[in-house]
C-alpha cells in the first residue's frame, strides 16, 4: 500500500509576511575598510540580496516553477527511528528501459540541484542512455521531515533511501551524489550494493576519514606522489579549506543547535551563511540574485527550518577524534573531477571504472555544469561504457 | 589631573523598540530529543531567556545601575596607522593616593561589566592590604568603544592603544590584570612596554606559547624541569578539560578566526542568535555560577546595544589568529602572577609557564571558572592584594604607588 502523495510547495501567507517583517527590520553589521571577501561575505552583496528579497523577488513565481517538478512525499520507516516523511522529485523517462538513478544532494544544496539535469537525464535518444530519476530531500532539508532522535547516520540514510527506491519499484538502481550525497551514496553502495545499488557516480570523491578529517596536516605532509595540475589545484582548494574555510564545518559538527538559532531566526544571517558557500565553492557560476534567493528560500521555508539541516555534520561525527569511516563498496564507481571542488587524489578505496576530468566547474556540478555531468553519466552507463547494462533490464535504451 | 569626558550609556528608544519587534518575531528551531547541551545551547534555556527578555527584563534599570556604579568615560586615542579610536572605559581612583594603578582587560564574550564586582574591592582603602586605581576599558569594537576600521588591528596595536590610554590618564607606570583576550593583550603589553611602563602582570587564564623551542632556548634548565616533572592531578584534570573544549567547543573560534563577517550578519540581526552564541560560553564556562536570567540578558544586551554592533567584537579572533599572536604569545621578563581556577577551559602546565615567564606569584583555587573576576571577585582581589601587598613578590613594583 503506497503512501505516495503528490506534493506541491505552498508556503503560507503568514510565513511570507514574517519573512518580510524580518527583512524590513534587518540590522546590518559594520565592515572593515576594503574587506572584500577577506572576512566573509561582503556587506554590499548582503545588502543587495536583502534588498531584492524584500522587494522585487517574488517567491510565488518561483514556488510555481518548482511545483512544475513532479514532487511527492512518502512515509518510509527506518529501524529505530520510526516513520520519516520523505519529500522527493520523481520523473520517469518515456524510455521504459531507462536506468533508475537516485540523485542525492548535500549542504547547502537541495533537491533544486536536480532541476537542470532532470530533462537531460530523462530525455530519450538513440545515441545515449536515459534515466528514471529520483531526487529526495535529505531528512531535515526542504520538505522532508527532520530526525529528532540522535544518531541518524550513514547506515540510516542508506536504509531510508534504499527503501525509497524499492518502494518506487526500483529494486536495482544506480546513484549520483556530491557533498553529503557522496557520503550517503557511499553507504548505499557499501551496505546495499551490489544487491540493490549496482553502480555509483560522484562529483565529490573524498577518501575515508582518517587521512583527511582526522589529521589534515599530516595528510598534507605525507602526500608524496607527483601531482597532476588538477590534483595541485585540489590541494590548493584543500589548503584553503583547512586554513580559512572550515569554520562552518567545525561549528556544524560540534554545536549545530547554537548556530541553528541564528539560521532559524535571521534571514540575513542565514543568507550570509549559505551564500558564502554558493560563491566560494562554485567556479564563478553567474548566480542571479533570484537564483540565490530561491536556493535560500527553500532553506528558510523548509519544513523543519534551516537549523535541522546542519545536524547531519554532528550526527555523522566529523570531529578529529571520531572521523567518518565509510564502507568500501563493491560496485563499479565513477568519478567526475571538477577543479574548483575539494576532491581527493584518486578515490583509491573504490572500484573506479570511470573517471572524467573537467577544466571548469565547482562543487555544485549538477547546477553549474549540467551538460558536463550528464555527458559523464551517459558515457559511464551508455553502450560501450564501463557500466553499460549494469542494471538488468534497464540498459537505458 | 587629566581631563576626562564622562560617559553614560543611553540606548535610544528606537533601538529598544527594534529589539522588542525582533523578539516578538523570534523563530525558534526544533531540537533533538534529550539533546541537553550536546548539540549546543538548549532550547528550553533559550525559550525562557527570550520570554524574559520580551517581558520582565528591564534594560533601563540595568542601564541605570551600570551608569550609577561604574564611573565611565570616553577618550580619543590615536593608534599608528589606524587613526583615532574613541575608547570607552571605566576609571575609578582609590582614595589612597599611592594606590597601585591597574589596567584590567576583558575578553570575549565578556566586557567592561566584568570589572564591576572587583572594582569596589580593589579601590577600597585598608591598613592590611594595598589598594588600586582601576582602569577597565572596553576593547575596540566592544561595549561603547569604537571599532578599528582598517584591517590588521593586531596585538601590537591593542598594546599601543592601552599603553597610551594609561599614559593619558597620568599612569606612566602600572600593572595589568587580564583573562581571555585580556591575557593575550596584557602579555603583549608587558612584552612591548614593560618594564618601562608595565611593571607587573597578573592573569587568571595563563596559556603557553606554541613556540616551544623558543621557550626551551630562553630557559633550557626550566624547560628540562618541565619535561621531567610529572603533571599534578590538578594539571591532568585541567588538561583533560582543555582537550574536551578543543574537541567540542572550538566551533566559534574556527568561525570567528576565519570568517567573522559571515557570522556577524547573524549576531547583528538576531537577538536570539546572539543570545545562544554567547550563552553557550557563559553558561557552561563558569564553575556553576548561579546566573540569573537578568544577569545573562545584561551581558548579552551590552553586545546587542554596543556601539559597533556584535559582529565587530569577533574580528579580534581573525586579526590575532592571522598574526599568530594568539598562539605565539610573547615572552616577557616582567614579573607575572597567576591565579589558577579549576573550571577554566584553557589550561597550561605549571612548569612550562615557569619556563616561559617570570612567574613570581601563583595561587591555586578550588572553585571558579573562566570569568574569575565575575565569579570569584573576592578570591581574585585577595590574590592581587597578596601579590602586590607588603611582603608580596611584587610589592612596590610601581615606584611611589605601593598601594598604601
Amino acid at each position: 500500500m503506497s503512501t505516495e502523495r503528490p506534493f506541491r510547495i505552498a508556503v503560507s501567507d503568514d510565513a511570507l509576511a514574517l519573512l518580510k517583517r524580518k527583512l524590513n527590520d534587518a540590522r546590518f553589521p559594520d565592515e572593515v575598510d576594503e574587506a572584500a571577501w577577506d572576512y566573509g561575505v561582503p556587506l554590499a552583496d548582503v545588502k543587495r540580496l536583502v534588498g531584492r528579497w524584500k522587494d522585487g523577488y517574488d517567491w510565488r513565481t518561483h514556488e510555481n516553477t518548482l511545483n512544475k517538478l513532479p514532487m511527492f512525499t512518502r512515509d518510509i520507516e527506518v529501524e529505530g527511528y520510526g516513520t520519516l516523511d520523505v519529500h522527493y522529485v520523481h520523473q520517469r523517462s518515456t524510455v521504459e528501459g531507462a536506468i533508475p538513478l537516485l540523485f542525492v544532494h548535500g549542504w547547502p544544496g537541495s533537491f533544486i540541484e536536480v532541476t537542470k539535469i532532470l530533462p537531460l537525464l530523462t530525455a530519450g535518444g538513440p545515441g545515449h542512455p536515459s534515466f528514471h530519476v529520483v531526487a529526495p530531500s535529505l531528512p531535515g532539508f526542504a520538505w522532508s521531515s527532520p530526525v529528532l532522535k540522535r544518531g541518524f547516520s550513514g547506515k540510516q540514510y542508506a536504509e531510508l533511501f534504499n527503501k525509497l527506491m524499492i518502494s518506487l519499484g526500483y529494486d536495482e538502481y544506480v546513484t549520483q551524489g556530491g557533498d553529503w550525497g557522496y557520503y550517503v551514496t557511499r553507504f548505499l553502495a557499501g551496505l546495499h550494493g551490489p544487491l540493490n545499488v549496482k553502480a555509483s557516480h560522484t562529483n565529490f570523491p573524498l577518501a575515508s576519514a582518517p587521512t583527511f578529517w582526522a589529521s589534515p596536516v599530516q595528510y598534507l605532509k605525507h602526500l608524496i606522489l607527483p601531482y597532476t595540475a588538477l590534483e595541485l589545484q585540489w590541494l590548493g582548494n584543500l589548503q584553503e579549506f583547512l586554513t580559512r574555510g572550515r569554520g562552518y564545518f567545525l561549528q556544524h559538527s560540534t554545536r549545530p543547535q547554537t548556530i541553528g538559532y541564528n539560521l532559524s531566526d535571521s534571514p540575513v544571517g542565514m543568507l550570509a551563511w549559505i551564500y558564502e558557500k554558493l560563491v566560494l565553492w562554485s567556479d564563478s557560476y553567474p548566480w542571479t540574485d533570484d537564483e540565490v534567493l530561491t536556493w535560500l528560500s527553500i532553506y528558510w521555508f523548509s519544513r523543519a527550518g534551516p537549523a535541522a539541516s546542519v545536524r547531519i555534520y554532528f550526527e555523522v561525527g566529523g570531529t578529529a577524534d571520531t572521523p567518518w569511516v565509510m564502507p568500501r563498496p563493491n560496485v563499479p564507481f565513477g568519478a567526475s573531477y571538477f577543479p574548483k571542488d575539494s576532491g581527493n587524489v584518486h578515490a583509491g578505496e573504490c572500484n573506479v571504472v570511470f573517471e572524467s576530468e573537467h577544466t571548469s566547474g565547482g562543487h555544485f556540478a549538477a547546477f553549474e555544469n549540467p551538460q558536463g555531468l550528464v555527458d559523464d553519466l551517459r558515457k559511464m552507463f551508455g553502450k560501450e561504457g564501463p557500466a553499460a547494462g549494469i542494471v538488468p533490464g534497464h540498459s537505458g535504451f | 589631573m587629566p581631563e576626562e569626558t564622562p560617559f553614560k550609556i543611553a540606548v535610544p528608544d528606537d533601538a529598544l523598540s527594534l529589539l522588542q519587534r525582533k523578539l516578538a518575531d523570534t523563530r525558534l528551531p526544533d531540537e533533538v530529543e534529550g539533546a541537553g547541551w550536546d548539540y549546543g545551547t538548549p532550547l528550553s534555556d533559550i525559550k525562557r531567556l527570550v520570554d524574559r527578555w520580551r517581558g520582565g527584563y528591564d534594560w533601563h534599570a540595568h542601564e541605570r545601575e551600570l551608569n550609577q556604579h561604574l564611573p565611565m568615560f570616553t577618550r580619543d586615542i590615536e593608534v599608528d596607522g589606524f587613526g583615532v579610536l574613541n575608547m570607552h572605559y571605566v576609571h575609578k581612583k582609590s582614595k589612597v593616593a599611592g594606590a597601585v594603578p591597574v589596567l584590567f582587560v576583558h575578553g570575549w564574550p565578556g566586557s567592561f561589566i566584568e570589572v564591576s564586582k572587583i572594582l569596589p574591592l580593589l579601590t577600597a582603602g585598608g591598613a592590611g592590604h594595598p589598594s588600586f586605581h582601576v582602569v577597565a576599558p572596553s576593547l575596540p569594537g566592544f561595549g561603547w568603544s569604537e571599532a578599528a576600521h582598517k584591517p590588521g588591528f593586531r596585538g601590537t596595536h591593542y598594546a599601543e592603544l592601552f599603553n597610551k590610554l594609561m599614559l593619558s590618564l597620568g599612569y606612566s607606570e602600572y600593572v595589568t590584570q587580564g583573562g581571555d583576550w585580556g591575557h593575550v593583550i596584557t602579555r603583549i603589553l608587558a612584552s612591548q612596554y614593560g618594564p618601562k611602563h608595565v611593571k607587573a602582570s597578573h592573569t587568571n587564564m595563563p596559556i603557553c606559547s606554541t613556540d616551544i623551542f623558543g621557550t626551551f632556548r630562553n630557559n633550557p634548565l626550566r624547560f628540562a624541569k618541565y619535561l621531567l616533572t610529572p603533571y599534578t592531578p590538578r594539571e591532568r584534570e585541567g588538561m583533560a578539560r582543555s582537550r574536551m573544549f578543543q574537541k567540542t567547543g572550538m566551533g566559534y573560534f574556527a568561525q570567528q578566526s576565519t570568517r567573522p563577517q559571515t557570522l556577524g550578519y547573524n549576531l547583528g540581526d538576531s537577538p536570539v542568535g546572539l543570545l545562544a552564541w554567547i550563552y553557550e560560553k557563559i553558561g557552561p564556562g563558569t564553575d556553576n555560577y548561579p546566573w540569573t536570567d537578568d544577569e545573562v540578558l545584561t551581558w548579552i544586551s551590552i553586545y546587542w546595544f554596543s556601539r559597533a554592533g556584535p559582529s565587530a567584537s569577533t574580528r579580534i579572533y581573525y586579526e590575532l589568529s592571522k598574526s599568530e599572536e594568539v598562539f605565539r604569545t610573547p615572552r616577557t621578563s616582567v614579573p607575572v602572577g597567576i591565579s589558577f581556577f579549576p573550571k577554566e577551559v584553557f589550561h597550561a602546565p605549571r612548569e612550562l609557564l615557569r619556563a616561559e615567564l617570570n612567574v613570581v606569584f601563583e595561587s591555586e583555587h578550588d572553585a571558579g571558572g573562566h570569568f574569575a573576576a565575575y565569579e570569584k571577585p573576592e578570591a581574585l582581589v585577595d590574590d592581587l592584594r597578596r601579590m602586590f601587598g607588603r611582603g608580596g613578590p611584587a610589592a612596590g613594583v610601581v615606584p611611589g604607588h605601593s598601594g598604601f
